[in-house]
């Protein structure tokens, strides 16, 4: 894949001196950033960068495409010992110290984790239970949005907003009249209303919950029992990957659960809200 | 004409164009309608205090729901009723207990103390009947289709040519208010070019009715079967098509389709499942669609304009620049900056979907609460113009005067459905032929 020169589109908007970038199909859903007080050729750079970090990590997480790293894990790991990128080897670690550190809710296997066998010394992984895969549905795009964190500071960006896909979200800076990104959060069984108003500053927000269309998407491991309540689960953190992973493990998670994942982890806000 | 007896002339039919703002919008309107030209105020001063006197040839389901209809009215009485049915003449009689009953409507006709008659017969006796009728000098109203064959439509419009007597056809959405503010709106602009129409009829029915005895079949089933009816093309796409040519203004010069019996395999002859590509000679196509294994998508008159889209049996449109609806989260936010402003973005949610169609604003045809019909009735729906084309045909009775474009768009629209039924049976496009236009018709 060549870097340069690929033509990732966008708009630079002059007279606000705003870059508006977006991929209408990414991880399954779409990506939109607003790059502030860049000029345009900078920006177009920002752009380039992240379209092809973007592609890349879709390209390494999607378990559709039998190409992708995460297909051959699934295919082969249940036969032998799989050998994986250094990346992966790095994805993996931390999802499985995220998997502990959850008390188990959080689990890429959707299943037990525990029966993923990490070889630290060779770098490769194996499942010790058949009909076992591993599913990053709940873990790729805060991923990913942590790693478009870096690149907009490398860049030297101070004011920036990024929507990925509605249910995560990342305010970098402010608003160009405001003193924050302020985002509502909307109803799914009624799009009308909005259950919250949440103000960003250098933080990633990420909503789970259920939808009239899409209910019972969310299981809880080991169990393997789906939520159907109508509840949406909302958690503002400076970090976009534990926002992530934390907004699905409250869907699951029951009272007690709860109050020690508030415990483990550093959370700016979290907001159940029963529908 | 009749004996003069009452008082009323119909009140309903002059609150009917009043509501359709008629009398104050002037001649320019009238001109559009011109079959409602008869229903002014200066016209019900023409209206002597009379009573119009109808035979009713027919008194099955659709005629029993027209005689209902007739009973509502000040300015007409039924004297007379036919039926070769028993149990559905002597139902009709106890509705009508002054008439007198026939079974040979033959001598019906020859009754002097008839004006008019309506016949709510299989399609197969509509053409005889009317042509008897109207030799025997009755006025006529007669239910859609217009008649079972080509020749046939083609002879009751050379009788209609010849006849100083007034001839109605049931086409109802003549009548109906949704249709004819629709129209107007059509032809004023609000949707622009006519680029193409849409119409489909869907149910979930086998379209049968229960048999009393095996010998009744046919009798009673005549929609299923090819020697007394066309089918769903005379049955349903009589009322779509028609509603098309209006709207264009034009006719169309062919017609492709195919039709099948897909489900309802119990013996029938007609098609359970037609679908036909009509073509105007500018290129705009009808899309015609009904089925009767599936009732989800309905019963819809879709007109689609560059500028916006206009559903006629629902009353509802659609204006292209408005679609697309609530913008994203993120187009608003650029429209904040742009405007400098700092306001909060609807964006976050526990999912994205993508939208496989934009959003549109609906906006009603009529103001306040309007019937719609959903299509399902074998027999009628409410307040579809029905009631008000039964009172004009009345009113007509009594003042002689005949009705404007009915019959010319009961011809087109029923020689349409055999045009489409012959091109379906015989898998070729089909053009209208020569020998069947008539003056009225449109073709460029």
């Amino acid at each position: 894949m060549q870097k340069t020169g690929i033509d990732t589109g966008g708009t630079y908007y002059e007279s606000s001196k705003m870059f508006h970038g977006s991929l209408q199909n990414i991880m399954g859903t779409r990506f939109d950033i607003l790059i502030i007080d860049q000029n345009k050729l900078k920006s177009q750079e920002i752009w380039n960068d992240m379209v092809f970090e973007l592609q890349r990590l879709d390209r390494i997480f999607n378990r559709f495409d039998s190409t992708s790293e995460t297909s051959k894990i699934n295919r082969e790991a249940i036969l032998e010992p799989v050998h994986v990128s250094l990346e992966m080897w790095t994805i993996l670690k931390s999802c499985r110290e995220y998997n502990i550190r959850t008390l188990g809710l959080f689990d890429i296997t959707l299943d037990d984790f525990s029966k993923v066998l990490l070889d630290e010394r060779e770098h490769t992984v194996i499942f010790l239970k058949k009909e076992m895969s591993l599913d990053f549905g709940g873990y790729a795009k805060g991923y990913a949005l942590a790693k478009i964190k870096d690149l907009i500071h490398q860049a030297g960006v101070k004011h920036c907003f990024v929507n990925f896909g509605n249910s995560s979200i990342l305010g970098v800076g402010h608003h160009p009249y405001g003193d924050a990104w302020k985002v509502s959060i909307e109803n799914p069984y009624n799009p009308d209303e909005a259950l919250d108003e949440i103000s960003l500053r250098d933080e990633a927000l990420s909503v789970s919950g259920n939808t009239p269309a899409y209910t019972g998407h969310i299981v809880r491991p080991a169990s393997g029992e789906t939520v159907k309540e109508r509840k949406v689960v909302s958690i503002t953190s400076k970090e976009p990957l534990e926002a992530e992973i934390l907004s699905t493990a409250f869907m699951v998670a029951t009272r007690e659960e709860k109050k020690c994942l508030s415990g483990n982890f550093e959370i700016k806000n979290i907001i159940e809200y029963s529908l | 004409m009749s004996k003069k007896k009452s008082k009323q002339v119909d009140t309903s039919l002059r609150q009917f164009i009043k509501d359709l703002g008629y009398v104050s919008g002037g001649a320019a309107l009238l001109a559009t309608t011109p079959w409602l030209q008869s229903f002014t105020p200066d016209k019900a001063k023409e209206m002597k205090k009379e009573k119009a006197r109808i035979g009713f040839i027919g008194t099955g389901s659709r005629g029993t729901y027209n005689i209902h209809a007739v009973l509502s009215l000040q300015h007409a009485e039924i004297v007379a009723l036919c039926d070769i049915y028993p149990p559905n003449l002597k139902e009709a009689s106890g509705l009508c207990p002054n008439a007198k009953t026939y079974t040979d409507y033959r001598k019906m006709l020859e009754s002097a103390d008839i004006d008019g008659v309506i016949i709510s017969t299989p399609l197969y006796l509509h053409a005889p009947m009317t042509l008897d009728a109207l030799d025997a000098g009755k006025h006529v109203y007669c239910e859609k289709a217009m008649a079972l064959t080509m020749e046939e439509c083609k002879a009751v419009y050379d009788a209609y040519r010849k006849t100083d007597k007034v001839l109605y056809f049931c086409v109802q959405r003549m009548f109906d208010k949704k249709y004819i503010k629709g129209m107007q709106m059509i032809h004023s602009g609000l949707i622009g070019e006519i680029v193409g129409e849409r119409c489909h009829w869907f149910r979930n029915h086998d379209w049968r009715r229960p048999v009393p005895s095996p010998e009744l079949e046919r009798q009673i089933n005549w929609r299923l079967y090819r020697d007394y009816s066309a089918g769903l093309m005379t049955e349903l796409a009589s009322h779509q098509l028609e509603v098309c040519c209006w709207a264009m203004q034009m006719v169309p010069e062919s017609v492709i389709g195919t039709g099948d019996i897909v489900y309802w395999k119990d013996g029938r002859e007609v098609y359970d499942s037609v679908n036909l590509v009509y073509h105007y000679s500018n290129g705009v196509k009808i899309n015609y669609e009904s089925l009767i294994s599936n009732k989800f998508n309905g019963m819809e008159d879709q007109i689609l304009g560059n500028k916006g889209t206009m559903n006629l049996a629902t009353g509802i449109y659609y204006l292209e620049d408005e679609a697309g609806g609530k913008k994203s989260g993120i187009e608003q936010l650029i429209g904040q900056i742009g405007n400098k402003l700092y306001a909060s973005v609807p964006a976050a949610g526990p999912s994205w979907r993508p939208e496989t169609k934009e959003k549109y604003i609906p906006h009603t045809i009529l103001e306040g609460e309007f019937h719609v019909n959903d299509g399902l009735s074998m027999i009628g729906a409410l307040k579809d113009g029905s009631d008000e084309i039964l009172s004009a045909f009345c009113q007509a009775c009594i003042t002689g005067e005949k009705g404007k474009n009915i019959v010319e768009e009961a011809y087109l629209a029923t020689m349409l459905c055999h045009l489409g039924n012959q091109a379906m049976a015989e898998q070729k496009k089909i053009t209208f032929p020569e020998e069947y236009k008539i003056p009225y018709m449109k073709f460029s």
